[in-house]
């Protein structure tokens, strides 16, 4: 076996397979579980047209007779089945988790790739250039670290739904999520590439590109910014769940995705109506699938942080 | 001095002994403190704690003696003539007089007074003595005494020193937040959308007040915040009770479910006035509910029964008219709704013209009446499956009545609970033209219209005789069912919990008095 994997020019994928993150990722159960549990929910969130047994967003695809049933019990008047019961109104949950999982991660990866845009480019202007541009930067996002940060998502949430018409209220909210999520969230992507920035600047291929007259935009976004971007990768993992997350606390508040296209925390809401009078499977499943969505992203962003640090190697 | 102290707050501690302290929550915040700016249950139930109209309803909804003592017809039917209470005090001292009445009579009948359809019949008040007062009405008018238990009396030097002279609605005014009723029980505290605490008046007039102290109304949207609350004993009484938790709370020991039928029909309602759609795709078309057969579509399209059995649990009953058959004036010859028949829908959209369906958007209270926004929800799957799209919009109801006003539906939903128990009511209010002028139709949002429905509403209202007054008012069902003026769809159910502990009376029309509880 050896001998073939020598002889043979090694690949792109053969060279990942070899290297020391692959490893650690093959020796981690941890890692191959949530890995596994991400890669199955992301896939059906995605393929939801494709698998998933109605419509819920199809507002004639809907019973009211089906409502309530319980998982895998045909209903008393139509006779149907539905695999994870229905909701009030007689929607199918299972689809309604599929298609809300949709919301959810399209929100969660938006919020997630705005924020660490945002937060890269501040913290590379504060770390680079310094002076009252980093005090300033860094002041606000101190100033912003004292209230939590869904505090901040809902006031921002707040004032662009004061200002948007109503007409566009339902169309924006998804945006208007994404932006106030992201916004409240940049703060921790700055200060890292700001350390990161800080240390990088002063060696010698940073020196040799100002000498060699390279303009400051270019030595940031060439030079440095590849060389901080690996805590930038654990931070945007653990940040994806704190996201998710975040966008299921403001759509159980009611401040977030709006009832026509439920998210997971929309439909946690939902269910909530109905915990005491035994329908628990309306609450039930949604929160489980954001449960294990929000777990192993974080298991996984907690394992890639381990294994990228090289003190723990 | 010390033993002066002592003895004032050993006098202070003895009545303290019998204070008892108590606790309700409802969906609904009362939008205002004034009795006049907002018709409607929220508002008039909780301010009947407060002030007081000259008659007022029992236990079991007869008009009894308030403010006045007795009254009596005048001449053959030309008004009615109101003896007052005397030695009544407003809380803040002031005594109560006829110049009361008036005043609150020009207030209530004034522009910006939404309650000024209560006076249509009336063309002139006067005052005879200090304690007297005269109602004139243009035609007789034998229920009137019976159609102003809800109008409060305000006192018109304190409305005129804090510059409340008029009501207003949406702005408001110092009359929205602070109260000086003659009831028996004081505004304390009013913090709107928070808590609202009110304490018990000394020196009310009458002597049929339980042993309730101080009592805080919270509002608690969330139904499973509300149960969860009224189980762990932080509230005394919940209204309503959302439906789905009925048969889990009538299981526990410590909390009792009170229910009864509303007086309360809930209704779709259409713009009728408007000439092309407002909302949805075909924002700007021609409005296709002008059309009776649109509108009959939308009536057959409506599955009532899954919506009581499902939404409503089997708690409600089916709706074919404005009002319950509780009422007096119900209809009996058109108990009929129309059958859900979703291909005779289809074939009557086809007929109008919409055979591929059209959009529009359908407005929606999510905290006014029982699972309302779920219900409207279920509106909206029903028409999705005859091919009209609904887009639903629904909101708080303190965004939701000023929506209506200024015509921002195509389709919306209401609920009425006719303040006089009688069919005459919601005809006045809702089926009859809306006429500033003569104060008639103000809830008649989507401007329903029909000749001889605005004919007949004041022949019912000075008719003696009940079998011509009936067959009017079945004359006037006719009309409004054939031409589905509205979409009646149930009798709302009336769920009310209470910890075990707690005596009161539940009253028909969803109103709870204060005055009737007890904490044992």
């Amino acid at each position: 076996m050896t001998d073939i994997s020598q002889n043979k020019p090694q690949s792109r994928i053969a060279a990942f397979w070899d290297s020391d993150l692959a490893y650690a990722f093959r020796h981690s159960p941890i890692a191959m579980v949530s890995f596994l549990t991400v890669f199955l929910l992301v896939f059906s969130a995605l393929c939801a047209p494709l698998i998933a047994p109605f419509n819920p967003y199809d507002p004639a695809s809907l019973d009211l007779m089906n409502g309530f049933t319980p998982p895998m019990t045909s209903n008393d008047f139509t006779g149907a089945e539905f695999m994870l019961g229905t909701d009030d109104q007689g929607r199918d949950v299972l689809s309604t988790i599929l298609y809300g999982m949709r919301i959810s991660l399209f929100v969660g990866f938006s919020a997630v790739m705005f924020a660490m845009i945002l937060g890269i480019s501040l913290g590379l202007i504060a770390g680079y250039i310094g002076g009252w541009t980093e005090t300033i930067i860094m002041r606000i996002a101190d100033v912003q670290l004292t209230f939590p940060s869904i505090l901040v998502a809902m006031l921002i949430f707040g004032i662009a739904k004061g200002v948007t018409p109503i007409e566009y209220r339902d169309q924006m909210a998804i945006w208007v999520l994404i932006i106030a999520i992201g916004l409240s969230d940049w703060v921790q992507f700055a200060r890292v590439v700001r350390g990161a920035t800080l240390v990088e600047k002063n060696r010698e291929y940073v020196l040799a590109a100002q000498l060699i007259g390279r303009s400051s935009p270019v030595i940031m976004l060439r030079h440095i910014l590849p060389n901080v971007l690996s805590p930038v990768l654990v931070i945007a993992t653990i940040s994806l769940a704190l996201a998710i997350i975040a966008e299921a606390t403001l759509s159980f508040l009611g401040v977030g995705a709006p009832p026509t296209q439920p998210s997971l925390g929309t439909l946690i809401r939902i269910g909530q109506g109905f915990l005491f009078s035994g329908e628990w499977w309306i609450l039930f499943f949604p929160s489980c699938t954001l449960l294990a969505l929000a777990l192993s992203v974080n298991l996984l962003g907690d394992w890639l942080r381990d294994a990228l640090n090289p003190k723990l190697r | 001095m010390k033993t002066i102290t002592y003895s004032a707050m050993l006098l202070a501690l003895s009545t303290t002994a019998h204070a008892e302290s108590f606790k309700w929550a409802g969906t609904t915040d009362p939008q205002t403190m004034d009795p006049h700016a907002v018709n409607s249950a929220p508002v008039l139930g909780f301010l009947n704690n407060v002030y007081e109209g000259l008659v007022r309803r029992g236990k079991d909804m007869a008009v009894e003696p308030a403010l006045a003592t007795s009254w009596e017809p005048i001449g053959d039917g030309e008004g009615w003539r109101f003896h007052l209470r005397e030695g009544v005090t407003f809380h803040d001292g002031a005594s109560f007089t006829a110049d009361d009445v008036i005043f609150s009579y020009e207030r209530a009948s004034s522009e910006p007074a939404d309650v000024k359809g209560w006076f249509a019949p009336i063309s002139e008040v006067k005052k005879v003595d200090d304690y007297t007062v005269d109602f004139m009405t243009s035609a007789p008018n034998p229920i009137f005494p019976d159609s102003i238990a809800n109008w409060m009396i305000m006192d018109a030097d304190w409305t005129a020193s804090v510059g409340a002279d008029l009501p207003n609605k949406d702005a408001g005014n110092a009359a929205t937040l602070q109260a000086n009723g003659t009831g028996a029980y004081m505004l304390k505290d009013r913090q709107p959308g928070l808590q609202t605490t009110l304490v018990a008046y000394d020196g009310w007039w009458g002597d049929d007040i339980g042993n309730v102290t101080e009592a805080t109304f919270t509002p608690i949207q969330n139904p499973a915040t509300a149960v969860a609350a009224l189980l762990s004993g932080d509230v005394d009484m919940i209204n309503p009770v959302p439906i789905q938790d009925a048969a889990r709370l009538e299981g526990s020991a410590e909390v009792e479910v009170i229910k009864g039928i509303e007086a309360r029909v809930i209704m779709l309602g259409f713009a009728q006035g408007a000439d092309v759609l407002k909302y949805g795709a075909d924002a700007g078309k021609p409005n296709p509910f002008l059309d009776v057969k649109v509108r009959e579509a939308v009536a057959k399209a409506i599955n009532v029964p899954a919506i009581l059995r499902t939404i409503m649990r089997g708690n409600a009953e089916e709706a074919s008219q404005l009002v319950s058959p509780a009422m007096r004036g119900y209809s009996t010859a058109h108990s009929e709704r129309p059958a859900f028949d979703v291909d005779g829908a289809k074939a009557l959209l086809a007929e109008a013209g919409y055979a591929d369906g059209f959009s529009f958007g359908l407005k929606c209270p999510n905290d006014r009446y029982l699972n309302d926004e779920a219900v409207c929800q279920a509106v909206t799957a029903m028409l999705a499956q005859v091919g009209i799209t609904a887009e639903l919009d629904a909101m708080p109801v303190r965004n939701y009545w000023p929506e209506l006003r200024e015509d921002n539906f195509d389709m919306y939903l209401l609920g009425w609970s006719p303040g006089t128990f009688d069919h005459e009511h919601p005809v006045r209010f809702l089926a009859s033209t809306p006429n500033a002028e003569k104060k008639l139709g103000s809830w008649n949002f989507g401007d329903y219209s029909n000749a001889r429905i605005d004919e007949l509403l004041p022949m019912i209202q000075s008719e003696i005789d009940d079998t011509k007054r009936q067959a009017m008012i079945d004359e006037t069902t006719a009309i409004y069912q054939s031409e589905h003026a509205y979409v009646p769809l149930y009798i709302q159910p009336l769920v009310w919990g209470t910890r075990s502990n707690i005596d009161l009376t539940q009253r028909p029309d969803n109103f709870f008095i204060l005055r009737w509880a007890s904490v044992n």
